[in-house]
C-alpha cells in the first residue's frame, strides 16, 4: 500500500481517484492525519458508550414505563412510527413501590454487608500474603504461588456441592475410605456461608495484585521503619499499605464489586429467598417475579437502585482504580 | 550512648560469607568509619549491627546488653541509609516524628524533640513539606534528623552521602563532623569512599572480602598500613607497589635497590619475595633531593604521562629494565588482591610549577623514612620506613599486628 502510494506520488495527480487522494492527502498531510485518528477514536468511543450505556438506558425506559405498557411490547416511536424501546409514561412511583412490595432494602444491606465482610478478610488475608510472597524469599515460594495459581482456575462451581453439603452441617466424611473427620457447625443462611467461600475465591486475585505491589516498595523504607520501631507487621500497615494505595484500593474494589453482584453461591447457601436468610441483592430483584406475574418495571427499578451504590463508590475511587490498574514502579 | 561490641561476627548467605569472623570493639562517643571496596561485607556488618540481618554466628553487644538477638526496634540505634529512605507518604514533621509517635511520647515531648533535631540539622520552617519538595540534601538532613530525634545509643550511617552531589557531598561531610561533636553520640560509618572515611572519622575499619584488615585512626592507617590491601586503599593516589627479593644487603627489585640492614626484620629471610611500597608524594626528582633528609641512591626513569591537578602535578614514571617480567608475574599471582596501578610503573606528586615534560628521562630518589617493605606473600607489613633499621623498627606489633588476628584493645 504505501509502495503504491509512492509510486503514484510520481504520477500526476489528478490522475488518482478520489480514495487515492484521501489515503494520500493523510499520509502526507499531518493535519489530516490527526483529524482521521481523532475520527477513529470518536467511532471507538462511541462504540463502547453505547455497548455499555445502553442497557442502562433500556432499564430506565423499563422502571418509566407501566408494567401494562411494557407488557402490551409496542415500542413504535409517537410520530416516525419506528421501532425504539423509549418510555411509555412517566412512573415515577415504581422507584417508591420497589420498597413496598418486598424490603428491597434488606436485600441491598445483606449485599452490602457480606461485600464489606468479604473486602476486609481479603484484604487483610491478602495483605500478609503479598508482603511474603512479594518481598521475602524462602523455600517453596515458587510451588506455594502456583498453588494459588491452581486455586483460582477452579470453576467456583466444582466448590458448591461438597461445600454446600458441609454447610448444611452433615459430617466431612474422607472420600473411599469412610472416615468421619469432623462435623461443621450449619452454616447455611447465614454470613458466614457465603463470606468464607467469597473470601476463597477473591484471594488468589488480590494476592496477585497485592504481591506486584508490594514487592515494589524499595527495602530501604521498610529498613527504615523497622530501625524506626515497627515491626515487620507494623512496617506493612505503617509504610508498605498507604505507600501501595493504588494496589490495595483497585484489590478492595474488584473484591467488593464482585461479592456484591455475587448471586449463585449466596442465592444456594440462602435456603429461601428471604432477607432474613441473607439473600442477596439480585435475589431481591428477582423476587418481584412469582408464579404468575412479573413485574418488569419493578425489576428494572430495584436493578437501577442496587447499581447506585457500585456507582458512588466507582466515582470516589475512580482515581485510585485508574492508577492501580495501570500503575508503573513508585520511586522512592 | 553506648560502646558497641561486635565479637567472631560471620554472617553466610548459602555459599557466601559476606562477614568473616569480624571483631570490633568501638568505644563511646567515637566516630568509626567501615571502608572497604563494593561488596566488601562493611554494609552486611552494618545490617547485622542494626539488626536488619541476623548473624550466622557471633555476639553483638550495645552497651552491656546482649542485642544478637533483639529486633531493630529494641536495639537503641538509628539510621540514615544510604537512599535516603524518607516516607514519601509523610511530612517532614511525620517522618521526624515516626519513631517517637511508634514510642507514645505526649505531643509536647514530640513536638520539643522534633524542634530541637530540625534546628541541629538547620531544617527551620520546612516542617509541613513532603519529601518530593525537597532537595537531595535538605531530604538528608530530614533523614539525619529522623535519627538524632531518638537520642540513640549507636547512630549508623551506610553511605548517606553517596546520592548527593560532589559539592553538596563535601559540605555534608563538615556538617556530620559538626553533629558528632555536638551529640558526642557513637557513630558507625559506612563507605566505599576513603577520603570520606579520612576525614571523619575518629578510626577507620578497613575491610575486605568480609574480613578486617586494619582498625586505626586514620593517619595510622595512612603512614603505618597492616598489609598490602590497606596500604594500596587508603590514600588517593594510591601506593605504588614494586616486587623485590630480600638481599644481604636490603631490598633489591629489577630496576632499583634499597639500601637496609635486612636483619632487624623478623619473619623474613634472605632471597623471600618483597614488596617494596611508597606513596607518591615521597617520590622526588633527584637534583631536588636536598629537601629529602634520607633518599635512596638515584633511579633512573623515564616520564610517561602527565596529570596536572592543579595544586600538584601526578608523573607516571616507567621503571627501566625487567618490568615486563614483574608484570607477567603479578598476572600468575592474581588471586593475591592488591589495589595498585600496574608494576614497573611509578607514581610521582610534584609541586605543579616543576618543569618537567612527558617522555623526559630523569632520575629519582624515594624518602627512606617512608618506604614500606611488605611479604609478598602473607601480604602483611613488614617495616615502615627503612632509615631506622638497624637502630630499632618502627611502629611497634600492637598497632600492625598481623591482619586477620587483629582485635583494637
Amino acid at each position: 500500500m504505501a509502495t503504491q502510494t509512492e509510486q503514484q506520488t510520481g504520477s500526476d495527480e489528478q490522475n488518482l481517484g478520489p480514495l487515492q487522494q484521501w489515503t494520500q492527502g493523510v499520509l502526507s498531510d499531518q493535519e489530516k492525519q490527526q483529524r482521521l485518528y481523532r475520527a477513529l477514536f470518536y467511532v471507538a468511543a462511541i462504540f463502547f458508550l453505547v455497548t455499555t450505556l445502553f442497557p442502562f438506558y433500556w432499564l430506565l425506559v423499563l422502571a418509566l414505563t407501566p408494567n401494562s405498557a411494557i407488557l402490551g411490547g409496542d415500542w413504535s416511536l409517537p410520530v416516525i412510527g419506528l421501532e425504539f424501546p423509549h418510555p411509555q409514561g412517566f412512573n415515577v412511583v415504581a422507584f417508591v413501590e420497589v420498597f413496598q412490595q418486598v424490603p428491597f432494602h434488606l436485600y441491598v444491606f445483606n449485599s452490602f454487608v457480606l461485600a464489606v465482610t468479604t473486602t476486609i478478610i481479603v484484604i487483610a488475608v491478602a495483605s500478609l500474603a503479598g508482603y511474603v510472597f512479594g518481598r521475602l524469599d524462602f523455600p517453596g515460594r515458587g510451588p506455594l504461588l502456583l498453588g494459588i495459581l491452581v486455586v483460582s482456575y477452579f470453576p467456583p462451581a466444582a466448590f458448591l456441592i461438597p461445600l454446600f453439603d458441609a454447610f448444611l452441617g452433615n459430617a466431612v466424611v474422607l472420600p473411599f475410605v469412610g472416615i468421619e473427620l469432623f462435623e461443621p457447625p450449619r452454616l447455611v443462611n447465614t454470613p458466614g456461608a457465603m463470606i468464607m467461600p467469597f473470601s476463597a475465591l477473591f484471594l488468589p486475585l488480590s494476592i496477585f495484585i497485592l504481591m506486584t505491589f508490594y514487592s515494589q516498595i524499595p527495602d530501604g523504607l521498610e529498613d527504615a521503619a523497622r530501625v524506626e520501631g515497627t515491626t515487620r507487621l507494623g512496617a506493612l500497615v505503617r509504610v508498605i499499605m498507604p505507600l501501595s494505595a493504588p494496589g490495595v484500593a483497585t484489590a478492595a474494589v474488584l473484591t467488593f464489586i464482585a461479592v456484591y453482584n455475587e448471586y449463585f453461591f449466596s442465592e444456594i447457601m440462602a435456603l429461601e429467598n428471604v432477607p432474613q436468610n441473607w439473600s442477596p441483592l439480585v435475589g431481591g430483584i428477582l423476587s418481584y417475579q412469582d408464579q404468575y406475574t412479573t413485574d418488569f418495571n419493578l425489576m428494572a427499578a430495584a436493578s437501577i437502585v442496587g447499581v447506585l451504590p457500585m456507582l458512588i463508590l466507582v466515582i470516589v475511587a475512580q482515581e485510585k482504580i485508574v492508577s492501580g490498574l495501570t500503575a508503573g514502579a513508585l520511586k522512592e | 550512648m553506648a560502646q558497641l561490641t561486635l565479637e567472631h561476627v560471620t554472617k553466610q548467605y548459602e555459599d557466601v560469607t559476606a562477614v568473616d569472623d569480624m571483631n570490633l570493639d568501638i568505644r563511646d562517643g567515637e566516630f568509626v568509619c567501615l571502608v572497604g571496596p563494593s561488596g566488601c561485607g562493611k554494609s552486611t556488618t552494618m545490617e547485622t549491627i542494626a539488626g536488619l540481618t541476623k548473624p550466622t554466628e557471633g555476639t553483638i553487644r550495645i552497651g552491656d546488653r546482649d542485642v544478637t538477638k533483639l529486633p531493630p526496634k529494641d536495639r537503641g540505634v538509628a539510621m540514615v541509609f544510604q537512599n535516603i529512605a524518607l516516607f514519601p507518604h509523610m511530612d517532614v514533621y511525620d517522618n521526624i516524628s515516626f519513631g517517637l509517635r511508634l514510642r507514645d511520647f505526649d505531643t509536647d515531648e514530640i513536638d520539643r524533640r522534633v524542634n530541637r533535631a530540625t534546628e541541629i540539622v538547620q531544617l527551620e520552617g520546612m516542617l509541613d513539606r513532603m519529601p518530593d519538595e525537597m532537595s537531595g540534601g535538605q531530604r538528608q538532613r530530614v533523614a539525619i534528623a529522623r535519627a538524632i530525634v531518638r537520642n540513640p545509643d549507636v547512630f549508623l550511617m551506610d553511605e548517606p552521602l553517596a546520592n548527593l552531589d560532589a559539592k553538596l557531598r563535601v559540605h555534608m561531610r563538615t556538617e556530620l563532623q559538626r553533629l558528632h561533636k555536638e551529640l558526642d553520640t557513637t557513630i558507625i560509618y559506612v563507605t566505599h569512599d576513603q577520603a570520606e572515611a579520612m576525614t571523619m572519622s575518629d578510626r577507620i575499619a578497613v575491610i575486605n572480602a568480609g574480613e578486617l584488615q586494619q582498625i586505626d585512626p586514620p593517619l595510622v592507617c595512612y603512614n603505618q598500613p597492616a598489609n598490602l590491601f590497606v596500604a594500596g586503599f587508603i590514600g588517593s593516589p594510591s601506593m605504588n607497589f614494586v616486587e623485590g627479593e630480600l638481599t644481604d644487603s636490603g631490598v633489591r627489585t629489577s630496576s632499583f635497590h634499597v639500601d637496609c640492614d635486612v636483619s632487624a626484620i623478623d619473619g623474613v629471610s634472605v632471597g623471600d619475595p618483597i614488596t617494596v611500597g611508597v606513596r607518591p608524594e615521597d617520590v622526588h626528582l633527584a637534583d631536588r633531593g636536598q629537601d629529602v633528609t634520607a633518599p635512596t641512591q638515584p633511579i633512573p626513569v623515564d616520564t610517561d604521562v602527565l596529570e596536572p591537578m592543579g595544586n600538584e602535578v601526578f608523573v607516571y614514571l616507567k621503571l627501566e629494565s625487567g618490568s615486563d617480567r614483574t608484570m607477567a608475574e603479578t598476572e600468575i599471582d592474581g588471586d593475591k588482591e592488591v589495589v595498585a596501578g600496574p608494576q614497573g610503573q611509578l607514581l610521582m606528586s610534584l609541586e605543579p610549577d616543576t618543569d618537567i615534560e612527558e617522555d623526559q628521562q630523569v632520575e629519582v630518589v624515594l624518602d627512606r623514612t617512608s618506604i614500606h617493605l611488605f611479604d609478598s606473600q602473607t601480604g602483611n607489613a613488614l617495616v615502615h620506613g627503612v632509615e631506622h633499621l638497624g637502630n630499632a623498627r618502627v611502629g611497634d606489633e600492637a598497632t600492625h599486628a598481623g591482619a586477620e588476628s587483629d582485635s583494637y584493645t
